[in-house]
């Protein structure tokens, strides 16, 4: 390899062009491609589980996130992908889109949707939220952390885009129906890595974030204060017993049975080494939390 | 009997080259032309819709089917405004040092680095600003309470960065287009180097900076990741009073932040809510489109009249 770089480089510009060119031509896939779209928060693990099988079986696998759940569930629908990543589950509204499409579910591991906050909120004292005052921050009517007993700072909410898994669920929280969320201008922010620098580097903000990404450093995530008074953290324990209100599965969607190629993948990530890798991302892997929640 | 051979048929000759030329040109003007209709015809639902308040609502609001673009066009409009206020300068500033001051070959150490920038992929520059200018902006900003550092002012900065290289550098062709004879005649007659740059090289370049200017403005517009990454995509920001600077110092939405969003694919599927999403990629294209035949048409009245 080494080797063949070297005599690369010695090469003339033109026949290091050519060569380059031959070079991709050869090592263009034989097997089948793989297209797997979608939310974020599932592309992560799913990377890793094609490096894996990649390097072990060959399969080539190319794992994209171009608009999240609803751009993943959209490129399964127009044939534009063999697997779509979810964090929100197949809604009638996408089967009433693609009424050729048979929509396959696999969940492979939950997710929390945290609510995370900048660093000088979570050390002005705010540490929860209730729902009443989360949908209070979101419409506007609480614009200053003080308020909610926190430092005297306006609020920033990057709100994660429409279409979002995350954000899906934080609607249907608040609204019970995320087609009932009002109209609110907030920022937004698109993946998890933008909600997690943005929220970071501005002060007095907050966001819904995926808590595989909070660091707990930077950003915190606040618990939420349940209907009787006692606070739910996003952790593993409130999470494996369905107490924490804004968890949600991590699906592999298919058009109906999958190719062997792609079934080799959804097996792999629901088998013993995927769900090792579901939990060494942060989430919550399928035996913990399949025996307590329905 | 041999010379019979060597001599040309008579009538038209085939000549590949010339119909090759016609074919790709029609294929080119066609693809416009194709892509522009389709995206008329896909927006008709929206335009049927909301009417003109199409273009004149302030508020989008998909759920309730309320779609007023003003506000993403009013983003599109200052972001460009304000990158072209502060690239124009520097760029014709170093467009006159690399033209009328620094001859010859030295002129290439200029002006090859700064093409090279302009080269430089557009999610680079995001990452840039993301990293560097929306702390600085916020900073900035601080003594008027800024949300955060997303702004269409950074966005507008960002761009200035973006556009500069292209600016200079055709700037640097128009101002090389002035021919030496007209300086060398400027200097016979006792001028200094500055006052030929000021009187005579710049006057007589003007169509094609102009053309230079509108070119780096057409990319601005139509430019969407590196300022994606830095405005906030807030949507329904519109100022009142028209000429407060809050709406510059706060977040906002470009068109094409807007088409660059996940919001397109939700519309997907929704005649609706579809020809809304391409409504906007109509406006703009109309925008740049009329930008670029203006920068065309100045090029070539400069050249005429050179």
């Amino acid at each position: 390899m080494l080797r063949a770089g070297g005599v690369l480089l010695t090469m003339q510009p033109l026949r290091r062009l050519l060569a380059l060119a031959l070079a991709a031509a050869v090592a263009a896939p034989a097997a089948a491609r793989i297209r797997v779209v979608g939310s974020t928060t599932v592309s992560p693990v799913v990377a890793a589980a094609a490096r894996i099988l990649r390097e072990e079986r060959g399969l080539q696998i190319v794992v994209d996130t171009l608009g999240g759940s609803s751009g993943g569930i959209a490129a399964l629908g127009d044939g534009r992908a063999e697997v779509a990543m979810s964090s929100r589950p197949v809604l009638p509204s996408d089967r009433e889109r693609y009424p050729g499409v048979r929509f396959r579910e696999v969940e492979i591991g939950r997710d929390a949707v945290a609510l995370a906050v900048s660093r000088d909120v979570w050390e002005g004292g705010v540490r929860a939220i209730s729902r009443d005052q989360a949908r209070a921050v979101y419409e506007g009517r609480v614009a200053n952390w003080r308020e909610l007993g926190g430092p005297d700072r306006r609020i920033v909410f990057f709100n994660k885009e429409p279409g979002r898994g995350t954000w899906e669920v934080f609607a249907h929280w608040l609204y019970g129906d995320s087609d009932l969320a009002p109209l609110v201008s907030l920022p937004e922010v698109g993946s998890n890595e933008e909600a997690r620098n943005k929220t970071r580097s501005t002060p007095g903000s907050i966001t819904q974030l995926s808590v595989a990404w909070v660091d707990g450093r930077a950003i915190a995530a606040l618990a939420i204060v349940g209907d009787n008074g006692q606070l739910v953290r996003p952790s593993g324990p409130s999470l494996a017993s369905g107490a924490y209100p804004l968890a949600r599965s991590l699906l592999l969607v298919t058009d109906g049975e999958p190719a062997a190629e792609t079934a080799r993948l959804i097996d792999f990530l629901v088998g013993v080494r995927g769900q090792r890798l579901v939990a060494a991302h942060g989430y919550l892997p399928l035996s913990s939390g399949s025996a307590a929640s329905p | 009997m041999t010379g019979v051979a060597l001599r040309r048929p008579a009538g038209p000759r085939f000549e590949p080259t010339r119909w090759a030329a016609w074919a790709f040109s029609a294929l080119a003007a066609g693809t416009l032309l194709a892509m522009a209709v389709l995206f008329a015809v896909q927006s008709l639902p929206a335009w049927r819709h909301e009417g003109l308040g199409y273009l004149t609502g302030t508020t989008w609001f998909y759920r309730g089917e309320l779609f007023g673009a003003l506000p993403m066009i009013y983003g599109t409009v200052v972001v460009a405004a304000i990158a072209l206020v502060l690239a124009t300068p520097v760029a014709l500033g170093a467009a006159l040092f690399t033209g009328e001051f620094l001859g010859g070959r030295r002129r290439l150490w200029i002006k090859i680095p700064v093409e090279l920038l302009a080269g430089v992929p557009s999610v680079v520059y995001g990452l840039l600003g993301l990293l560097l200018l929306r702390e600085w902006i916020y900073r900035l900003l601080e003594p008027w309470d800024p949300l955060s550092g997303d702004t269409l002012l950074t966005g507008g900065v960002l761009l200035a960065v973006m556009i500069l290289p292209t600016v200079m550098t055709l700037a640097d062709d128009a101002l090389r287009g002035v021919p030496a004879s007209q300086r060398k005649a400027a200097r016979g007659l006792g001028l200094t180097a500055t006052e030929v740059a000021w009187r005579v090289s710049l006057p007589a370049a003007r169509p094609g900076l102009v053309a230079a200017i509108l070119l780096g403005l057409g990319r601005a517009l139509g430019e969407t990741i590196a300022v994606f990454l830095v405005i906030g995509r807030q949507d329904n920001r519109w100022p009142e009073p028209l000429w407060s600077l809050a709406p510059v110092t706060g977040a906002g939405q470009t068109l094409t932040t807007k088409l660059g969003g996940s919001e397109t694919w939700i519309a997907y599927g929704d005649p609706l809510h579809w020809g809304a999403m391409v409504g906007l990629a109509v406006i703009l294209l109309a925008l740049v489109l009329s930008l670029s035949l203006a920068g065309g048409s100045l090029a070539l009245a400069g050249r005429k009249g050179a």
